[in-house]
């Protein structure tokens, strides 16, 4: 009996001291470690079978979120059936030999733009899901941002200093000015 | 010749082409080769690997699961598969049979002796073992769209709740789904995204539930599928619609529900 509380006294000492130790290290190791978290650039690998949790839990609800749901896909269709006119008139303006309007031609510009940005949206929530990619998926989502937004600077700069996208796609039909450089032919 | 000629000669023949069904053992044996996956978790450092079994088709039903059966009886027991009914109506022998998902039960042997007959388990699923898939994300993917009648109110004559002629014509072709999860399986979104994606089975239920002119959840419905993930990752690849073992149309389905929830 004694032998056996004493045995424990001991034991219940030597936990203690270790277990506040461990405490100190955490919150210093915390406190002064000045490297980056890595972790949080590793993928997730999927669970066996894709099941998470128990086999009679069930499926995790996904937040109702209408700019990812519906809204997106009207979108997608609105720019797509917006660009049938936008691409067929100024195709029949080119041909009967007409100017058109620099801002027929902006327009045709951001809808394409923002057609190409919803359509490689879809292509990162296939193939670079959140679930599975975490950061990764930030990070392909906003370097899209970021290249939307280039993009439309360029259409700005097409628009204002030049004579606009479809003029440019004339050029590929059009004899060259006779005083353009090209650098490639010397 | 009279009535009782007639059923002699003819008993002449039966008892003729018995006798000839008896000696048919001179009659050159068409011996199909079948290549078929296998894998058994008791051995799981073991590769899968395909073996060949050859079924002489003589003696053997016109259906693949006849032939696998005949393979599980004759030749190697330990073959593993799931069937039930034999006739294409409970869907447990869905596999992957000459690169098309299909019921086993439902799908004819091809006569060709020259040719080999492979046949996979579903694809891009777990295998528990040989030809049997797991399918328990699927089953819990058809329990999250709550496939059940669901109502604020009951009729106050305490009867059924009744339906008309042209709402009930609208649940045809969506009722007969066996959930086998052949169309769902060959969807390459289901493929990437089957974590998050419902896949075609699935969504055609949700569409079922969605169009029940009796059930009165519709908006809640709707609502679980407002995401990226659960419905949207669809991109009209048809290959659910192409290789349906009971030839119904979840493609069309599924582009219904978005059609219904574009003006939400």
């Amino acid at each position: 009996m004694l032998k056996s509380s004493l045995n424990l006294m001991v034991r219940n000492g030597v936990r203690t001291p270790l277990a506040r130790s461990r405490n100190v290290q955490m919150s210093a190791m915390r406190c002064l470690s000045l490297k980056p978290n890595f972790e949080k650039l590793k993928l997730t690998p999927p669970p066996p079978g894709g099941v998470e949790g128990n086999v009679n839990d069930p499926l995790k609800k996904p937040e109702i979120d209408f700019f990812h749901g519906s809204y997106h896909w009207d979108y997608e269709r609105i720019t797509a059936v917006a660009l049938l006119p936008l691409t067929t008139i100024p195709i029949y303006l080119a041909i009967s030999g007409s100017g058109l309007h620099p801002m027929l031609d902006t327009a045709l510009c951001c809808t394409l733009l923002i057609h190409a940005q919803l359509g490689l949206t879809s292509c990162i929530v296939d193939y670079i899901p959140k679930r599975r990619f975490g950061v990764w998926h930030q990070v392909a989502m906003l370097s899209l941002y970021a290249g939307t937004a280039l993009g439309l600077y360029g259409v700005y700069e097409l628009e204002t200093k030049n004579n606009g996208l479809v003029d440019l796609v004339c050029k590929l039909w059009k004899d060259e000015e006779e005083e353009l450089t090209i650098y490639s032919r010397f | 010749m009279s009535m009782s000629g007639l059923l002699r000669t003819s008993f002449t023949r039966t008892a003729l082409r018995r006798g000839l069904a008896t000696e048919a053992g001179q009659v050159a044996p068409r011996l199909k080769t079948f290549k078929i996956y296998r894998w058994s978790p008791d051995k799981p450092t073991e590769k899968p690997r395909l073996q060949e079994f050859q079924v002489d088709l003589n003696k053997c039903g016109p259906m693949v699961l006849d032939a696998l059966l005949k393979i599980k009886d004759e030749q190697d027991g330990t073959l593993t598969l799931r069937r039930s009914c034999r006739e294409g109506i409970c869907g447990s022998c869905a596999m992957n049979i000459g690169g098309r998902n299909t019921l086993a039960c439902l799908c004819k042997i091809d006569p060709d002796t020259s040719k080999e007959s492979k046949i996979y388990p579903l694809p891009h699923m777990y295998v528990i073992k040989d030809l049997v898939p797991d399918l328990t994300q699927f089953y819990k993917q058809y329990k999250s769209v709550q496939p059940y009648l669901q109502r604020s109110s009951v009729p106050e004559d305490g009867k059924e709740i009744l339906q008309s002629v042209e709402d009930r014509k609208k649940l045809d072709g969506l009722y007969e789904c066996i959930l086998c999860a052949c169309c769902s399986t060959s969807c390459p979104s289901y493929w990437w995204n089957q974590e998050q994606y419902l896949g075609p089975a699935v969504l055609m239920q949700a569409y079922r539930w969605l169009i029940d002119s009796r059930d009165q959840a519709s908006k809640m419905r709707k609502e679980m599928l407002q995401n990226s993930m659960s419905l949207y990752r669809c991109h009209t690849i048809m290959n659910c619609t192409k290789t349906c073992p009971k030839g119904l149309n979840p493609g069309f389905a599924i582009q219904e529900i978005k059609k219904s929830m574009a003006l939400e």
